[in-house]
């Protein structure tokens, strides 16, 4: 966005650095300042598809430096063309809107802005042309009326844009065409394709893929039509309003088109009529906690470039919103215009007191546990949930099913393919990491395991768990038996606890037991099994503990 | 006054006593098998008392060097050239052809050559035409410079200033063919001072001088007789290995405790989690971009999640159809149950909050009601310096009668003043499920810089009135990734690093 060209537009001096301060305030984010050629890159709103060009926002910086003030106006003249909308495209892809620009006379950086905003409305309207798609025509090069309706797919050939300039069925289109292979997901499974024919029977567009070459835009052409087709009649009308006024604004005359949709109901498109909304005076105070006046809050509203009246209702206002604002579906979203309107910076802080805080007791007991862990002399570390079960498993010698796992149905890596079920591996993975510093290296975590579990709703369970190893020449049995048994003494459990005498495949035989409370086990425990410390690469032994917190607290 | 001495220290003077002359300090150790070192500071010790002292002689050493040590083990080259033709027996031979058998270097050839013409062993003649060398002399009794190269064979180093009148003049010859390396060095030599060398030993008391104290000198008295060791007390120790938390818990735990001081409660909610209460309960729409597989991590086992009261599900499916009870438009399609019924490893902790707002349902709960959660959550994103696919989130709800846009920025500046930020900016912002919406800044002393912190705003009538929370009741509600202050505060520029746990930062890095 170039300054100089917002100047124009807004029709005021206007300086890089009060741009940047004064963006904020409209709720635009600065991606990127270019101080020596004067650029603006601004961070794409989602909620505000309309700002996607200079234009778009220069009718708010006009209401915020308060040079033009209320509900844009835009001039709309009626035209005599004709959309037909056959029925058969209901199982396709059932609305379509159009409109007329007549006169244009664009020059590089409109035309700039007219592709990067189609880009955005596609996506961000359109969800990537599935709800949305957009065709601009030159109007002068096929006849009106226009007809838009549904054909099987091998029916009907025409010349595509971008193309090799071959005629091509519609299938050949989907398989073979740049744009065709790209969009081809959003016909999947459909009998007909939707396909706009002039009066003569020329193909405008294959929507939502492709123009015909005979509708192309070029320097020469100075009047558009405009097609807007999908899945939501709401979209592609907000798509349509935001392309024409964005038009409209350029300097283009706009002309609406009859849409009759057979056995249903006609439209006059683009539909630019200001949008009412009733809105109570003491909600937007008593949300925002403002004491403003009726007068005061209407200024608001036309500074974000609104209309407000006073209601008939007493105490309400009635809210006249533009045709290319989507984002308004309750009371709260015009309050928060009234907020920006207002300035988030006049909004006065206050406090509300009240409440009573308590810590989670699971958080309180692993605190315990790590103030114990660092009696011990063990340093903590943090790893992640995500883990592969190779490390899991197969490094630990562990025989294990695919259904026994949390599987990500579309991981980064291999590397994250499933959340850990216990901690160990990730601190043996920490060891091998730090293997060159000074051994022993004592360390410990205090962290979530996920399980599969049927009683649960989502299917699966978190627990917190102890783990810790101790990693140097003499590391053994003896030494994090010692620290178990000092865990077990200050978590009060001393008494309580026994060790069985079993095998696991990631300990040694004859060095490794299970802990039980009661005769429910609550961890494991022993020297840990050359091959697994050689699929760490690991060179020293460790001997290490796992307990599950959650059975003991 | 009595003179102390440690042990040590009266066993070297009286050696000392004994050898009358001044003794070089190197060779005086080890005589006594002890150590450079400790016989330097018994001297120190002597002179303290003015009983001895030490003097500095600068000496030249010399030694031979790789060639000169070649020839001490074969002969220098006149006499290895003097050998091959006694042993082949010839009084005349081709100069060509000894130096074929001789294999040497053709340069050290003819200063053989040249030496032995010297010593008048050989003449040479080219009388026939050819060169040829004659053997001359009848006995060839070993040279000077062979015995003095000899005497390094017992004493690879010798001081030039102990070389006898006819060594020096032999050490020249041989130092001018470039045999010897030279070094200056410093000897001491040590001595008595007269009084030392009158004192008495029976006049001398033993000092003992201890490292540690024992516990029986403690027990015994005898702690008062033994004087300690003094350490460098300048030097760093050698590394304790010792156990501390993990810089993330600290400030995990720090914010928790600004949470509780501010009447916050802390909630815990499932790691899997369905996207009904993930996405659905918050009013995105089911094809909202955040919901697509590049954002979210979707689980293939478990594979489907149980949705909470069938009543609730359909109030939640009214307002993304038509609004429902809400007062809103709602987004206007169809809304689909089995996407809800997806299991996804939640992409917020609000997920959790909204659990919160579920249960606030079912037990009727009164208000005010203040919860809050750090908590790891999961987003579909490859790694690198500012993004992790697991990281931790902070957030807080306030659910009240009346809240408002102001009272949530009190709550944020308070909050973030307790952190340690005292500047604090709101600004407007989006979030899907927060109206109105705040974006928040804090300024950060320490770098003096504005530092994005996350999101805050009031939660949109179409997440709270499915379960019953209706205006003028209301959600106030903020969260941020917890990385985000932890990075300036610990002054990491990679994300990464917090979770990678090297050992040195771990044990470095102060609370």
């Amino acid at each position: 966005m170039k300054i100089d060209r917002l100047e124009k537009l807004v029709g005021r001096k206007l300086e890089i650095d009060e741009l940047e301060y004064d963006l904020q305030w409209i709720g635009l984010d600065l991606e990127d300042i270019n101080r020596e050629e004067q650029i603006l890159k601004v961070e794409y709103n989602p909620n505000r598809p309309d700002y996607s060009s200079p234009e778009g926002i220069a009718r708010t910086l006009k209401g915020y430096y308060e040079t033009e003030l209320g509900a844009p106006t835009f001039d709309l003249q009626k035209s005599e063309i004709v959309v037909t909308v056959d029925p058969s495209v209901k199982k396709v892809r059932p609305y379509i809107v159009c409109g007329i620009v007549r006169n244009i006379d664009l020059d590089e950086e409109e035309v700039a802005t007219l592709m990067s905003i189609q880009e955005h409305l596609h996506w961000a309207v359109g969800r990537d042309r599935k709800k949305v798609a957009i065709g601009v025509h030159d109007l002068d090069k096929v006849k009106p009326p226009y007809r838009y309706t549904a054909v099987k797919p091998d029916s009907i050939s025409f010349i595509p844009l971008h193309g090799d300039g071959y005629a091509m069925n519609l299938e050949e289109i989907l398989l073979l065409h740049e744009k065709g292979i790209e969009y081809a997901k959003i016909l999947e499974g459909k009998e007909v394709y939707p396909i706009i024919f002039d009066s003569v029977g020329e193909v405008l567009s294959f929507p939502p893929i492709i123009n015909g070459i005979l509708t192309t835009v070029t320097d020469e052409t100075k009047n558009l039509f405009l097609d807007l087709t999908g899945t939501d009649l709401n979209a592609v009308n907000l798509a349509l309003n935001i392309l024409s006024t964005t038009l409209s604004d350029m300097g283009a005359k706009i002309e609406t088109v009859e849409v009759k949709y057979e056995g249903g109901e006609n439209l006059i498109t683009p539909n630019l009529d200001l949008n009412e909304w009733e809105i109570e005076i003491d909600y937007i105070n008593s949300y925002l906690g403002l004491n403003l006046t009726k007068a005061e809050i209407i200024k608001c509203f036309q500074k974000v470039r609104l209309d407000a009246k006073e209601s008939k209702k007493q105490g309400y206002l009635d809210v006249y919103i533009p045709a290319f604002r989507g984002d308004i579906m309750h009371s709260v979203d015009l309050t928060e215009e009234v907020a920006i309107g207002y300035g988030y910076f006049n909004i006065p802080k206050s406090i509300r007191e009240g409440c009573i805080g308590m810590y989670h007791p699971i958080q309180t007991f692993s605190n315990k546990t790590r103030t114990i862990m660092i009696g011990a002399g063990y340093l903590e570390v943090l790893n992640f949930i995500l883990t592969s079960s190779e490390k899991l498993y197969d490094f630990m010698r562990q025989e294990y099913e695919e259904s026994d796992l949390i599987q990500i149905a579309n991981p980064v890596s291999k590397e994250y393919n499933t959340t850990r079920t216990s901690l160990l591996p990730n601190l043996l993975e920490t060891i091998r990491f730090n293997r060159s510093e000074e051994k022993p290296i004592r360390i410990f975590e205090v962290g979530d395991v996920v399980l599969l579990s049927k009683e649960e709703e989502t299917g699966a369970k978190r627990e917190i768990h102890l783990s810790a190893a101790s990693y140097h020449e003499d590391a053994d049995f003896t030494e994090i038996r010692s620290t178990l048994d000092f865990v077990m003494m200050a978590l009060g459990k001393f008494n309580e606890y026994e060790i069985k005498a079993e095998n696991n495949p990631s300990y040694l035989n004859g060095r490794y037991g299970e802990i039980y409370i009661k005769n429910v086990k609550i961890g494991e425990i022993g020297e840990i099994h050359p091959e697994v410390l050689l699929n760490f690469k690991l060179e020293f032994p460790v001997a290490a503990l796992e307990l599950n917190l959650q059975k003991i607290m | 006054m009595t003179i102390k001495l440690k042990k040590q220290v009266i066993e070297i003077l009286i050696v000392l006593k004994k050898k009358k002359t001044e003794q070089l300090a190197s060779l005086f150790a080890k005589e006594l098998s002890i150590d450079y070192i400790v016989a330097m500071a018994a001297i120190n010790d002597l002179i303290d008392h003015d009983l001895g002292g030490f003097r500095e002689e600068e000496i030249n050493q010399i030694s031979l060097n790789e060639e000169g040590r070649n020839y001490l083990e074969n002969g220098l080259p006149e006499n290895q050239l003097l050998k091959l033709m006694r042993e082949s027996n010839v009084k005349e031979i081709n100069m060509e052809e000894l130096l074929v058998k001789s294999k040497l270097d053709n340069q050290i050839f003819y200063v053989g050559l040249s030496n032995m013409r010297k010593n008048c062993w050989i003449t040479q003649s080219q009388a026939t035409g050819e060169n040829k060398i004659f053997l001359i002399a009848e006995e060839f009794p070993e040279t000077d410079v062979e015995k003095f190269i000899k005497t390094f064979k017992a004493n690879p180093t010798r001081v030039y200033s102990k070389l006898s009148k006819n060594e020096q003049v032999q050490f020249n010859l041989l130092n001018r063919r470039k045999l010897f390396t030279k070094e200056k060095k410093t000897q001491r030599y040590i001595f008595l001072t007269n009084k030392g060398k009158s004192i008495k030993i029976s006049n001398i008391e033993e000092l003992e001088q201890v490292s540690k104290i024992t516990s029986e000198m403690l027990s015994s008295g005898t702690w008062k007789k033994y004087n300690l060791k003094p350490f460098d007390v300048t030097k760093p120790g050698p590394l304790l290995k010792a156990g501390k938390t993990h810089p993330l818990i600290n400030l995990i735990n720090k914010i928790r405790e600004v949470f509780i001081s501010m009447g916050f409660t802390e909630i815990r909610g499932p790691i899997v989690e369905s996207a009904f209460f993930n996405f659905d309960a918050l009013f995105q729409p089911q094809d909202h971009p955040a919901r697509e597989l590049q954002d979210t991590f979707y689980l293939n086992n478990p594979k489907v999640a149980r949705l909470p009261d069938r009543d609730r599900v359909l109030a939640v499916k009214a307002t993304h159809e038509n609004g429902g009870d809400s007062g809103s438009l709602g987004w206007r399609y169809k809304w689909d149950e089995n996407t809800a019924k997806q299991t996804v490893l939640r992409t917020h902790t609000t997920s959790t909050t909204m659990r919160r707002l579920a249960q606030f349902y079912k037990d009727n709960d009164k208000t005010p009601i203040k919860v809050f959660c750090i908590d790891r959550v999961f987003r579909n994103e490859n790694l690198d310096k500012s993004h992790l696919a697991e990281f931790t989130q902070i957030e807080g709800i306030v659910i009240d009668e009346n809240v408002n846009l102001s009272n949530l920025i009190g709550l944020l500046s308070e909050f973030y003043r307790k952190i340690g930020f005292k500047k604090i900016v709101t600004r407007p912002g989006f979030f899907p499920y927060t109206e109105p919406s705040m974006e928040v800044a804090v300024y950060y002393d320490k770098l003096g810089e504005w530092l994005e912190m996350g999101g805050s705003g009031i939660f949109r009538p179409e997440v709270t009135s499915p379960w019953g929370i209706k205006d003028p009741t209301r959600v106030l509600a903020w969260g941020q990734g917890l990385e985000r202050i932890a990075m300036p505060y610990y002054g990491r520029k990679d994300i990464r690093d917090l979770y990678i746990n090297p050992i040195k930062w771990l044990r470095q890095q102060p609370y």
